[in-house]
């Protein structure tokens, strides 16, 4: 069966705009949330982890007629950079190739020109084999908050919520199977094992995957009326935790088939997506099932599938001693309950190997956050050096798991991250390291 | 490109055998006994919003407070697995059963009445037991809850294919064998008044339940039909140009032959369009010289699109329903530049035992002719500890 492999990476975050802010600010371990711009977010924690204002993308407001929100803004400035990343250019008949010809004018569906012409334009790239396989929670909804609010819409065209995948996959040409997964806050990684999927069923080559979340007024008012914000920032694993903070941004991830890859000659190969399992609780609609019985299940099928070991079968040192597993990314929250028992889990299955939370440095992305996690398996992987945690605080001895402080050499091959979400979605990724 | 790839040019579809990755052993043992190719669809649940009473569909208690785009759910997905029987789910174990639901608008109405409270009086006034309904893959979580599913319980937001992506991928996930059992389909809820679209809401949802044809003739029930999903896109700009019905039409043919729909079948189409460039070229690309001499029982019937993913499958489940001796394609598109075709194979012809493999009646829609059942295949190829502690 063919490797999935990352060949280009993408990112706009609270650390500022691309993938090398990003490795940056892993390394510099220091953020703080701040409140949000928002004169009508009466609530009692107005607190995200925001993208810099300097680092918002200067548009597009409209993509072929339709009016675009901060999500679907955020998500093309991170394709746009993943894929170049990639070496990929837009396709013929993309929104992001200039041409000559001249779409409708006027009306709900005016859009620009259009630019017809051979495959040349993307690097021999066939366009149906390209596929979009985004993720969101809230989408382009601070839109329609806006529009709740006053400001009128351009049009009277239905602005479907949630049009990320559509926009890049517009912006690019991109053919293939276009799709947004909204699973809430484990979304994302349902959007990478789909792409994987649909490479390694032969329905795509690349897969432009990952996902964006945008703040939302309606979201984080939520979160705080069910007493889930925490006042001070977000510290997952710590005694002192109140809740998560939400974070703001974008991580796109290009997957392509290793065949594919190797025939281009992809410049860079981050990593490969070894692994995934998918499970749910079907318990609660918003707590986690005590035992961890479903994220157990999880992580185990994504190890399994990946062939990387636990640490925990020899009785005898780390997975990383072995050349397995070298580090986990946690869906670490802060909330109580959840990092008690994702705690455990990987306290009996990957016991001893670190953790590094992605989480206490940007906050909970929520739709993004298993595409950031991705995102920063990807660099360790391919650095081969896991960056200082962000200190949180005193630790929580009910999370008896490894948090480093300090930066360290990556020893192992693969890094496993998990991403859990509201309706008991869990899902595993495992990453592995790969050569070009 | 590799050089194979490119010597067989621009393809959707694949002859390789789908990766058999396994959701647990057991899941593994399973599918050597019941392969996921043959998928057949054994229930079939809709609901309208006109009229809809939770008491009624659901029961007096539990229900009151969910979002009526919940309540419609769970109702069609109650009256879908009351048609397939009481043992569609429960003949295997909760690890081995999935669900996925699409929707565009489930939430916006909420949203928009949410937003007035905070804006007007503040979060603290927002509703509890509503609040976690930011979230819209809320809309689909209590089924997990009610039925067990431990698979997977999948949520896709694409506009208006999001209801056939679900079928889609949650047959892929079966074919993969991340579960045994499906339940599948849309939801929607009506815009609120004065939103883009407000004028073409949808408002119902429409469910199906699957499971692979030996378990449903085992049971003694029977195969309503197949369904099998292609989705693509089709750029907004490609679409407005020239060529864009050319481009469409390309698109169409690669999807109906990689559903495996034979060429000199009838097949009768509908459409569900909008009046976008998108849903021109699609309209246009209809035909039978575009579609490249596929025979089309009749001329296909146009359905004006609505502000959701729910009508699409709801032709899909009526065709089903009753079915006219003959595939049937229910293709859709939005304006943003998604696309799908579902090809509906009727049950009679699905009940033929030992048809042979590569036509409408054989497989499983787009189930390559050649794989080995046994290996399976890809549809298309194919408190604090509160509630919010995620």
């Amino acid at each position: 069966m063919d490797d999935v492999l990352v060949t280009g990476l993408g990112a706009l975050s609270p650390l500022g705009a691309g993938v090398a802010a990003f490795w940056r600010g892993m390394h510099k371990a220091g953020t703080a949330p701040s409140r949000v711009p928002d004169p009508l977010a009466h609530m009692d924690h107005p607190l995200m982890y925001l993208v810099p204002e300097a680092d918002l993308p200067d548009g597009p407001e409209e993509q072929d007629g339709l009016p675009l929100g901060r999500g679907s803004r955020f998500a093309l400035a991170a394709a746009r950079e993943a894929v170049a990343d990639a070496g990929l250019a837009a396709l013929p008949g993309a929104s992001g190739v200039p041409g000559p010809g001249a779409g409708p004018g006027t009306g709900p569906y005016a859009m620009g020109s259009y630019a017809a012409g051979p495959y040349a334009a993307g690097g021999g790239l066939d366009p149906r084999r390209v596929a979009v396989a985004l993720s969101t929670g809230m989408g382009d909804t601070d839109l329609h908050e806006g529009w709740w609010t006053g400001e009128a819409p351009a049009s009277g065209r239905w602005a479907p919520p949630f049009p990320l995948a559509s926009v890049v996959g517009g912006w690019f040409g991109a053919q293939g199977v276009n799709t947004c997964v909204s699973n809430a806050c484990a979304a994302s990684g349902y959007a990478l094992s789909v792409g994987a999927d649909l490479i390694r069923s032969g329905e795509a080559d690349v897969v432009i995957a990952g996902g964006a979340e945008a703040y939302s007024r309606v979201a984080l008012a939520c979160f705080n009326r069910l007493g889930a914000i925490d006042p001070e920032r977000c510290r997952p694993f710590a005694v002192e935790r109140q809740g998560t903070v939400f974070g703001e941004g974008a991580a796109v991830l290009v997957l392509e088939s290793a065949t594919h890859a190797r025939a281009r000659g992809a410049r860079t190969v981050y990593g490969r997506l070894a692994g995934a399992g998918w499970s749910c609780d079907a318990y609660h609609a918003t707590a986690p099932e005590p035992s961890g019985e479903q994220i157990e299940r999880a992580m185990r099928e994504a190890l399994r599938e990946a062939g990387a070991g636990t640490g925990s079968e020899s009785g005898a040192g780390s997975g990383a001693e072995s050349g397995g597993l070298g580090f986990v990314i946690p869906h670490g929250t802060g909330t109580e309950l959840n990092d008690v028992v994702e705690s455990r889990v990987l306290d009996a299955l990957t016991p001893r190997t670190p953790l590094y939370s992605v989480k206490a440095l940007i906050g909970h992305t929520g739709g993004a956050a298993g595409a950031f996690a991705a995102l920063a398996a990807s660099l360790v992987l391919h650095h081969r050096t896991l960056p200082p945690n962000v200190p949180v605080g005193e630790r929580d001895p009910e999370c008896a798991v490894p948090l480093p402080s300090g930066s360290a050499p990556m020893t192992g091959a693969y890094g496993l991250v998990n991403a859990y979400a509201f309706g008991g979605n869990n899902i595993s990724l495992v990453f592995g390291e790969a050569a070009a | 490109m590799s050089d194979a790839r490119a010597a067989a040019g621009p393809r959707m579809a694949t002859k390789a055998a789908p990766p058999r990755r396994a959701g647990g052993e057991a899941n593994k043992e399973a599918a050597r006994d019941e392969p996921a190719v043959g998928l057949v669809v054994t229930g079939i649940g809709t609901v309208g919003a006109d009229g809809f009473d939770f008491r009624t569909a659901l029961g007096r208690h539990g229900y009151k407070y969910l979002p009526a785009a919940s309540q419609y759910f769970l109702a069609a997905a109650k009256r879908a697995l009351a048609q397939a029987g009481p043992d569609a789910l429960e003949a295997v174990g909760p690890e081995e059963r999935g669900a996925a639901v699409g929707t565009n608008s489930a939430a916006v109405a909420l949203h928009h009445t949410m937003d007035r409270t905070v804006t007007a009086t503040g979060a603290a006034d927002l509703s509890p037991v509503t609040a976690p309904y930011f979230s819209i893959n809320l809309f689909g979580s209590r089924l997990a809850t009610e039925h067990d599913l431990k698979g997977f319980n999948l949520t896709f937001t694409s506009p208006r294919v999001a209801g056939l992506e679900a079928l889609q991928t949650g047959q892929r996930a079966l074919a993969t064998g991340r579960a045994r059992r499906l339940l599948a389909g849309a939801t929607e809820e009506a815009l609120p008044d004065g939103e883009p679209g407000a004028d073409t809401s949808e408002a119902g949802a429409v469910a199906l339940v699957l499971e692979p044809e030996p378990a449903a003739r085992s049971r003694g029930v029977a195969a309503l039909g197949r369904v099998g999903v292609r989705s693509f896109f089709l750029p907004p700009k490609a679409a407005a140009s020239a060529e864009g019905a050319e481009h469409a039409a390309a698109l169409l043919r690669d999807a109906l032959d990689a559903l495996g729909h034979r060429p000199d079948r009838p097949l009768a189409v509908t459409a569900v369009l909008d009046g976008s460039p998108v849903g021109e070229a699609m309209a246009a690309a209809l035909d039978e010289k575009a579609l490249g001499g596929r025979a089309l029982a009749g001329k296909p019937e146009r359905v004006p699109a609505g502000a959701g993913a729910l009508e699409p499958v709801a032709r899909v489940a009526a065709a089903l329903a009753a079915p006219d001796g003959h595939p049937h394609a229910v293709v859709t598109a939005a304006a943003e530049g998604n696309a799908a075709v579902c090809l509906i194979t009727p049950g009679d012809a699905n009940a033929v035992p030992g048809a042979p493999a590569g036509t409408d009646a054989g497989v499983m829609p787009g189930a390559p002719a050649e794989a080995d059942a046994g290996a399976g295949s890809e549809q298309p190829m194919s408190g604090r500890r509160r509630a919010s502690d995620r």
